[in-house]
């Protein structure tokens, strides 16, 4: 009887996900096997045409690039967030609350806003480089945008608030005699951290980059943004074909592609720090 | 007695609302969000509405495609999100194709007769499935901060003298590969095949080192050039003029292989209730007199002959010039869509 209300609750919650996720997913499945039409929009007949074009070389290429550029922005979005709970940490009661209501609302910030600053912000007219040139440093300052650097910060900028967020009470409130003991023992205190506190954390470290990593896999502004077309990703690509092209078929199989080859990379990560912790 | 005084008076209150609503007929029209969309619904459709009585109700819409993707769905839901739309001629020609626009009776349309040849765009029976809305230049745009002499020819974008700052339209549709072959090919003959268009293509992979910028967005070209993190690059006339006329150092350059020139036409959604309505609004549309007033406020190339229209010299040759254009090849681009489009991008992205 008492169990009627949160059985209501879970199979609303169920039937949300069925319709709003698992049918347009099932459907992009489907479409990426139709016939795609350039005279018009696609035909309904089976073909493999989609998939074969996947391994011509270009997709795939952009593929490892995709894979490459979101793994990197995931562990260095991780290091930077570890290493900045850790100092934030050790600071008094009203500096870390002030850190964590600047994070706090750096987390409002749209992806659009973000990638907009980092524009103004690297800019030759307006920006870091001309600051360097007025002070002398660059006798001819340049854009910093577009490049892979500066994509790489958009990146970062997305991820941080929300790693730091995820990792300040576990930093916080972390039990520090196992650290102190090992200072005791004579551990120099620039190594506790590297041989202590780390692998304390490891487990929650690891979680938090593949998370990232799924997180930015499907970040869209940033590349076009602040990326050159050489550092385009696959959501970029997705989104030429789909809207762009109109090549809904092509679209949806890249993007099926893609969904796997997360899955398929998620899964060897589990099932690998899941044996080095066995 | 007291539920049913309630009931007629509800009923009552439905019918007087209903009747209001019926008096005041209104359209969805969509255009290309942004300065277009604003502009049309400030300055252009006023006018329709006070010569038909006819309301409009302005929809910004995402770039073609997008929006053709997006029709196509409520299609198939039978639904119009819109009653009319503006497109560019691909999505014209692939609408139609898919079935998603409706057939228009030519005789309801009596002012198309005033526009130029070919814009009228009928299937085999005769109806019209989509009439000529303007016509839009694309340009060679250049800062003049940085170059005080236009550039005369489309060649020049090959030459090593922008300082690596030159801003290029990702799109393959931008017309770049017309101006390319009519440059460096003696005319659109090349791209008749996929040899000559990889030539082509080839041939615009040369001004990779010097192109900072590969755009999909307006504004962050416009942006970027105004503020001279860019010298030079192909962009909407009709956009750069009103830059310049803010005061802005750009300038628009017809280059002496011609401007590149773009149609897009009105098309009216198969499930739209309201044909009728959408007649009268194509019908006012395709009248000079709109054709000139939509030069002024929106800078856009009318489709009118220019004897037909009251602008001066001066308001003429801020929209167009005289040059023989550089026409965007609609049929190469739709019969070899899809294998144009990836080499194009593969070529920007490798």
């Amino acid at each position: 009887m008492n169990l009627f209300v949160p059985r209501v609750l879970g199979m609303t919650a169920f039937g949300i996900l069925c319709v709003f996720f698992l049918v347009p997913l099932a459907f992009m499945v489907v479409v990426s096997f139709y016939k795609a039409d350039p005279m018009a929009f696609y035909q309904e007949t089976f073909t493999w045409e989609n998939y074969q074009k996947f391994f011509s070389g270009f997709y795939l290429n952009v593929t490892l690039r995709t894979l490459w550029t979101t793994a990197l922005g995931a562990v260095l979005v991780v290091i930077l967030a570890f290493t900045a709970m850790l100092a934030i940490a050790e600071l008094s009661r009203k500096w870390q609350l002030f850190w964590i209501l600047v994070l706090l609302s750096l987390m409002c910030l749209s992806e659009v806003i973000v990638g907009f600053s980092w524009l103004i912000l690297l800019s030759e007219s307006a920006g870091i480089p001309r600051l360097l040139g007025a002070l002398g440093f660059w006798d001819n300052p340049r854009s910093l945008s577009p490049s892979f650097g500066a994509m790489m910060i958009g990146l970062v900028m997305l991820g941080f608030s929300v790693v730091s967020l995820i990792l300040y009470p576990q930093v916080a409130g972390r039990d520090k005699s196992i650290e102190e003991a090992a200072q005791t023992l004579g551990t120099a205190p620039h190594l506790v951290t590297l041989y202590v506190t780390l692998p304390i954390f490891m487990q929650t470290l690891i979680a938090l980059t593949l998370t990232m990593f799924v997180y930015l896999l499907g970040v869209f502004v940033m590349p076009i943004m602040l990326g050159r077309p050489r550092d385009w990703t696959m959501t970029v690509m997705i989104s030429d074909k789909a809207l762009g092209d109109a090549n809904l078929p092509l679209g949806s199989a890249l993007a099926v592609i893609m969904l796997i080859i997360t899955g398929v990379i998620l899964l060897i990560s589990l099932l690998a720090s899941r044996k080095r912790t066995a | 007695m007291i539920r049913h005084i309630r009931i007629t008076a509800l009923s009552l209150l439905f019918a007087v609302s209903a009747t209001t609503v019926q008096a005041a007929e209104s359209i969805n029209v969509s255009a290309w969000g942004g300065f277009f969309e604003e502009t049309l619904a400030a300055e252009i459709y006023p006018g329709f509405t006070e010569e038909t009585g006819i309301e409009v109700n302005s929809i910004a819409q995402p770039t073609s495609s997008a929006w053709m993707t997006q029709l196509m769905a409520a299609a198939r839901a039978k639904k119009a999100p819109t009653d009319i739309s503006l497109v560019a001629d691909e999505v014209l020609y692939r609408g139609n194709a898919a079935g998603l626009w409706a057939k228009l009776d030519t005789s309801k349309l009596p002012n198309t007769k005033e526009l130029k040849e070919g814009y009228v765009k009928l299937d085999d029976d005769g109806k019209a499935f989509g009439v000529g809305a303007l016509a839009f230049y694309t340009t060679f745009v250049t800062n003049t901060d940085y170059s005080k002499e236009a550039p005369t020819s489309w060649a020049e974008l090959w030459e090593d003298k922008w300082d690596k700052k030159l801003g290029i339209v990702t799109n393959p549709n931008s017309g770049l590969i017309e101006a390319t072959a009519k440059t460096f090919f003696g005319g659109y003959e090349v791209m008749q095949t996929r040899e000559g268009l990889e030539k082509v293509i080839a041939k615009i992979a040369e001004l990779k080192p010097q192109v900072s910028l590969w755009y999909r967005d307006e504004g962050q070209f416009q942006q970027a050039l105004e503020a001279g993190e860019l010298n030079a690059g192909l962009y909407y006339h009709d956009v750069a003029m009103l830059s310049i006329w803010d005061g802005k150092p750009i300038a628009s350059n017809f280059p002496k292989e011609g401007g590149i020139v773009s149609d897009a036409s009105w098309v009216v959604t198969r499930d739209s209730k309201k044909i009728e309505s959408t007649e009268k609004f194509i019908n006012y549309m395709s009248k000079p007199e709109t054709q000139a007033l939509m030069a002024r406020k929106l800078g856009i190339f009318p489709i009118v002959p220019r004897d037909s229209m009251d602008l001066t010299d001066e308001e003429f040759s801020a929209v167009g010039s005289e040059i023989e254009a550089v026409k965007t090849q609609t049929e190469i681009h739709l019969r070899e869509g899809d294998w144009l489009e990836s080499k194009f991008q593969e070529m920007i992205a490798q």
